[in-house]
């Protein structure tokens, strides 16, 4: 009888490969994924880096969260915006936010933006653009704000302000039109919700509300919904069911309680003392 | 001649369909490329610096899948700071160019990059390798390449001569890439170039709205039209009765 | 391969339709009958219009509601119109609305093998002045029913109405039995509320709902007089009386 194996390599499993490129080939479609059909962009102002994001997941047409967070924690002075596969997007900036804590504990400094950047871009080179994950990257550290986008094949940009994900050619629209040398922090943060908003209405994977995120040398503020410019409308009826509405065949009541009758046998109390 | 292959580039992949270029003249080179970076018909970048730096004296030109080439720049940026701590000296431009050729020739099945790496060593002074999109190693007085490339060897061929300065030299450069840059769609925006000597490197940047102008077609719309008689105008059909 | 050349032959064809996404739906009362639909038409990921009418007043008592390619829609739709005018000239009336139904089915079947790609709704008043829905698949299939909704949110959109209109699943309280026909107000929210629910979790339904109203010949408006930006097209005086209702959807 042959022995199971128990060999666990690290990283990914690859155990269903054959099995799913046999499926495909017999026709049979991979499962979707949650893709976050997105709007994410950045931009470099006077003091640091403005980041922003839509809060829209999509499962093909079908809004799958309506309110999900796309700006990633990768340490205190330094975050990540992700649009592609949204597992890829999690998985991927959890793991170089863990990586880049145990970079600066090794080190003992904070961290610097280019050594995410770095780590994140050999990561999805490696896995040839399987690991879809399209990233904004932005951060101050003792170099500097620092801006960068990383596409899925693990190419990099350094430039003052970008977007990516589906809607990023109306947020971009809107950044060519309105981006300054040295904004100030509630221009750049306007400008940024703009370009966010552009998204959200012209873009059908964006929509619902603009996270933002700004960071700067002393402090990184976390805007979690930001605007609002899509609150549900009161509906014109409620849909409360009368009590009875589901029907049953069968009811059987059981007693949960368990009742258990103790003999005591021994001679003496326990000396408790 | 260097082509890019459409076919080769992943789906989705960030291109840099490019116009590159190195020439060198008597006391170094001159390097230059367009900024244009593609996904489609998306420019995602159009301000790339596609003259990447792998040591104090040599730098590559880009061209073909962005991340591959960037990954390829970086492990010889890191292959050539290994050398240098173990040679105690700087690396000769055909040792780079060489680690750049293993590179593109063992893994030609994964990459997609043309690459043309120049600079000056105290060996050779100034040299121009050209590393074709399979590999190879190719040592040229002037090399250019990227998609842009096709349209402007007619105009190399008959302009470049052996012995310029440095300053005709960088108006070449400027020259050839304007004109591929203005033929070729997935090449634009602005011109940046390097100067690389003994002395050092000295960057060299035209804005897109100062490229050198070329011919660029005659305005046809608003003219007189020279050939139009009186008695031109347009006259009723004739309907028979 | 990487030499360019590939494992397999290769079919390239030109793909004569598109889908331009948005939802329709209609529901029918008594004597009434309410035929609604979006605004939105796009393609892919983009909006090619925020508005543009899928839902067509055809005769004094009869709409179409049309959803699908939006170009060969509005096509129907005009070759629709074209011959009930033609018929209006021949006959000196509109066509009765079950006529109207069996026209479509011709008309659609007759581009069997390269069929409109849109899926049509008809509602309105029949002869004997009850409401009626007709639905419609690309090639000419209908049958007149109380409730249908199709398009891109037809999913998320027809189990609501089955539960609401149909009262599946549903059972009535000890000693009663489920109401066969809605009264109009109840209809109306219920087609409000299956927009505003279909905007807020398909990405291809929103910006503007329009909602038709169709009411048999001396039948109450009262019933209508609150409904806010509500709008009257009846051009004959005492016969069925048509209304739109239009009302902003969200836009992201």
């Amino acid at each position: 009888m042959a022995t199971a194996s128990v060999f666990c390599s690290p990283g990914f499993d690859f155990s269903h490969e054959i099995r799913n490129n046999f499926l495909q080939e017999r026709g049979v479609p991979l499962p979707k994924a949650t893709s976050t059909g997105t709007t994410i962009v950045g931009c470099l102002f006077k003091d640091g880096i403005v980041l922003g994001a839509d809060t829209r997941a999509t499962e093909g047409p079908i809004v799958a969260d309506k309110n999900c967070e796309k700006i990633h924690y990768i340490t205190d002075s330094i975050r990540c915006c992700g649009a592609g596969t949204a597992a890829d997007t999690e998985f991927t900036t959890a793991m170089i936010s863990s990586n880049m804590e145990l970079h600066a504990l090794s080190t003992g400094r904070k961290p610097r933006v280019v050594t995410a950047m770095t780590m994140l871009k050999q990561y999805l080179f490696r896995y040839q653009g399987n690991v879809g994950a399209a990233l904004v990257l932005g951060g101050v550290d003792a170099t500097g704000p620092h801006l960068f986008t990383i596409h899925p094949h693990g190419s990099t940009d350094k430039l003052p302000y970008v977007t990516m994900g589906s809607g990023s050619l109306a947020a971009m629209a809107v950044f060519e039109a309105g981006w300054r040398p040295n904004m100030e922090r509630a221009d750049a943060l306007a400008l940024v919700t703009a370009a966010v908003s552009a998204g959200i209405f012209n873009d059908l994977g964006s929509g619902s509300n603009v996270d933002a995120c700004v960071i700067t040398a002393s402090h990184t503020e976390m805007l979690r919904n930001y605007v609002r410019p899509n609150e549900r409308v009161q509906k014109e009826r409620s849909y409360g069911f009368r009590r009875g509405t589901t029907a049953w065949k069968k009811e059987d009541i059981r007693n949960m309680v368990v009742n258990e009758d103790i003999t005591f046998t021994g001679a003496e109390a326990m000396d408790t003392s | 001649m260097e082509t890019i292959d459409i076919n080769r580039l992943k789906s989705g992949e960030v291109n840099l369909g490019t116009s590159i270029m190195a020439v060198q003249f008597k006391d170094g080179v001159v390097v230059g490329a367009d900024s244009r970076t593609t996904t489609g018909s998306y420019i995602a970048n159009r301000v790339t610096d596609k003259l990447t730096h792998v040591h104090d004296r040599i730098y590559c030109c880009r061209s073909g899948s962005a991340a591959d080439t960037q990954a390829i720049a970086d492990y010889v940026h890191y292959y050539l700071q290994l050398y240098t701590q173990m040679h105690g000296e700087r690396p000769p431009v055909h040792t780079a160019a060489s680690v750049f050729d293993k590179f593109c020739y063992e893994n030609k099945d994964a990459l997609s990059a043309g690459i043309i790496v120049a600079g000056w060593d105290k060996e050779v002074g100034p040299s121009v390798y050209n590393i074709p999109l399979g590999g190879g190693l190719f040592r040229q007085p002037w090399a250019i390449g990227g998609s842009g490339s096709t349209y402007v060897y007619g105009y190399c061929d008959a302009t470049y001569q052996e012995g310029w300065g440095r300053d005709e030299t960088v108006e070449f450069v400027k020259h050839t890439l304007a004109l591929a840059m203005s033929r070729d769609g997935s090449s634009g925006g602005v011109i940046r170039m390097c100067v690389i000597t003994e002395d050092g490197v000295e960057r060299l940047f035209v804005p897109g709205n100062e490229l050198p102008k070329f011919w660029e077609g005659k305005e046809v719309l608003g003219l007189p039209l020279s050939t139009k008689k009186a008695g031109d105008e347009p006259v009723p059909m004739a309907i028979e009765a | 391969m990487p030499d360019g050349s590939f494992e397999r032959p290769q079919q390239r064809q030109f793909n004569p339709y598109s889908e331009n996404g948005g939802t329709i739906l209609a529901i029918a009362g008594a004597d009434f009958s309410v035929i609604a639909g979006d605004t939105r038409q796009s393609e892919g990921y983009s909006i090619q219009t925020r508005y543009a009418p899928k839902v067509f007043r055809l005769t004094e008592r009869a709409v179409l509601a049309v959803n699908g390619f939006a170009a060969d829609g509005n096509m129907f739709v005009k070759k629709v119109k074209q011959r009930l005018e033609w018929y209006r000239h021949a006959h000196a009336k509109d066509m009765p609305l079950r006529a109207i139904a069996r026209l479509i089915q011709t008309m659609l079947y007759a581009q069997r093998f390269f069929p409109y790609y849109v899926y049509n709704i008809l509602g309105g008043i029949e002869e004997d002045g009850t409401g009626a829905v007709y639905s419609f698949d690309p090639v000419g299939s209908y049958e007149r029913e109380a409730c249908r909704a199709a398009g891109a949110a037809q999913s998320l959109v027809q189990p609501f109405l089955d539960n609401q209109i149909y009262f599946k699943n549903q059972t009535p309280a000890p000693g009663t039995n489920h109401p066969t026909h809605l009264p109009l107000p109840d209809v109306l929210s219920i087609v409000i509320d299956s927009f505003t629910s279909a905007t807020e979790r398909h990405i291809e339904v929103g910006d503007g709902l329009e909602i038709y109203v169709v009411l048999a010949k001396g039948r109450s408006t009262q019933e209508l007089a609150s409904i806010g930006g509500l709008q009257e097209l009846t051009t004959r005086a005492e016969g069925d009386r048509m209304f739109v209702v239009r009302r902003d959807l969200k836009k992201d």
